[in-house]
């Protein structure tokens, strides 16, 4: 009797584990050629997160507009000057990054370009990796382009698991 | 009446049938395991794929070149005369450069691009039982008059559609190309991600290769080296050229990397992909019939001339002689 209790549960469960089997996927991944603006973009967000890498202070000034700002979830804006003071600073270390997903829509005088970052960084010693969800907003200034805003937060993987507690600021 | 010891062994040998089946239900392979989209710092979409057993199903009589900046991941090439089919999506009867001469003029394209200086660089590519032909022949279209959007799912509808209604033939050395009309968007990115794609589907039991490209006057700054090119029918229109550009480069993957699992570098990305919007020397349009009126009055840039037109299609990955974006062999 015990035994055929114990098969009737070991049936049940393999059938169940089958059950669980993924939806077979219907498409096979699609090889994409990238826009023209995709190819020009993040070859400038690579050269600045190379600027950080090696803390080429000039380089990175010179990708940024004079009233930059860096916003991020729950902090108020960051001028550029101090999110350049903070990345240059010695107890900061950008280790590697890659960057994904990218896209980029051109507005006429402004272009926004959305990606995800990952990146392995120390900052005082402590671990700062993490996956990024980032917006940027570029403007032509003569014939570069220059950073104007940017907007990013942790991705949801990422992000602390830390109540969001309301600022009064939203 | 059957022991307690009988019942047992019959127990066991239940549970060892049920624990093969088990087991042998694990092996399946599921449709697009081993394949891992992967980050390549650029945007660009990439991939890494597990190594295809399928080259070593064949004679072993080819060398395979390597160790020119893209490897070879064990998969096929399309060899000999690949066919490129077309699927006309939207309005082709419309305004601006969704017409019916730019139909003419992209399966003009699409029948003379074979054995061209351009499509010679592919024929560096191989696998095992042998190399690219370079040869490519144009092998028939079909007109959907839609106006829904595109998704990835409905671009291989369509092109499953004109294969099981006889629109087109079942080729498995074909491309299908699913071509929309400007007005049409294909939501998974087109114009902000990519200018078009290629992959492959088993359809009816048939691996099917096919490719979307969308007519690039919808997002000229994104997928337009030039807004006239040396086939615009007026000033401002590129989408002709523009959408040859991005077709020259989804063909030249898609015959060297067909299962997306033959040829492609360390960072995911193909032979098109290398040289994406790299184009090379290039020459003025002046008057020797070769480009439209507009292209030559509006100084068009090209760098390829077959099938007596001139094209700017971007270059392509050489594999020989150490690796190199290539017009020529």
């Amino acid at each position: 009797m015990r035994v055929h209790s114990l098969l009737a549960i070991f049936i049940g469960i393999t059938v169940s584990i089958h059950a669980q089997e993924p939806v077979k996927p219907k498409l096979n991944p699609r090889i994409v050629t990238a826009t023209r603006l995709v190819t020009q973009f993040s070859d400038l967000e690579l050269q600045m997160l190379k600027a950080v890498q090696k803390k080429t202070q000039p380089a990175l000034q010179a990708m940024l507009t004079d009233d930059c700002a860096i916003e991020m979830p729950n902090a108020d804006p960051l001028p550029g000057e101090d999110w350049i003071d903070s990345v240059m600073a010695k107890d900061y270390s950008l280790k590697s990054f890659a960057l994904r997903e990218f896209s980029a829509v051109d507005l006429g005088t402004a272009v926004v370009v959305k990606f995800e970052r990952r990146e392995s960084a120390t900052l005082k010693g402590k671990n700062e990796s993490g996956e990024f969800f980032v917006v940027d907003v570029w403007k032509k200034d003569g014939e570069k382009w220059k950073l104007a805003n940017r907007f990013v937060s942790r991705t949801a993987a990422t992000a602390s698991k830390a109540p969001i507690k309301p600022t009064g600021k939203q | 009446m059957q022991s307690p010891l009988g019942k047992m062994k019959y127990a066991l040998a239940f549970l060892f049938v049920l624990l093969a089946a088990n087991f042998l239900m694990a092996q399946t392979v599921r449709e697009g395991a081993g394949v891992n989209r992967a980050p390549d710092g650029a945007g660009h979409g990439t991939h890494e794929v597990a190594p295809s057993n399928n080259a070593q199903a064949g004679p072993i009589g080819f060398t395979v070149n390597t160790g020119n900046g893209i490897n070879y991941n064990g998969g096929p090439v399309m060899k000999g005369t690949v066919n490129a089919y077309i699927i006309w999506y939207g309005n082709w009867n419309g305004t601006g450069s969704n017409t019916a001469a730019t139909r003419s003029a992209i399966e003009t394209f699409l029948g003379t691009i074979g054995g061209s200086a351009l499509e010679l660089v592919n024929t560096t590519y191989g696998d095992n039982t042998g190399n690219v032909s370079g040869a490519v022949h144009f092998g028939g279209s079909t007109i959907v008059s839609a106006t829904q959007n595109l998704t990835d799912a409905r671009v291989q509808t369509q092109v499953n559609n004109a294969i099981t209604s006889g629109r087109l033939p079942r080729d498995t050395n074909g491309v299908y190309f699913v071509l929309s009309s400007s007005n049409i968007n294909e939501t998974s990115g087109f114009c902000t991600r990519y200018c078009g794609w290629h992959t492959r589907a088993t359809l009816g039991g048939s691996d099917i290769k096919y490719s979307f490209v969308g007519n690039v006057d919808r997002c000229p700054s994104g997928c337009e080296i030039q807004t006239t090119g040396p086939n615009s029918a007026a000033v401002g229109q590129g989408g002709i050229d523009g959408m040859a550009n991005t077709m020259s480069h989804e063909l030249e993957e898609a015959i060297s990397d067909p299962d997306l699992n033959a040829w492609f570098d360390s960072s995911g990305q193909e032979n098109g992909d290398k040289c994406n919007f790299n184009f090379g020397a290039t020459s003025t349009c002046n008057a020797n019939g070769l480009c439209t009126a507009s292209g030559t009055s509006a100084a068009a840039k090209y760098n390829q001339t077959f099938g007596g037109h001139n094209y700017m299609l971007q270059q392509n990955w050489r594999n020989s002689g150490g690796g190199a974006c290539a017009q020529h062999l």
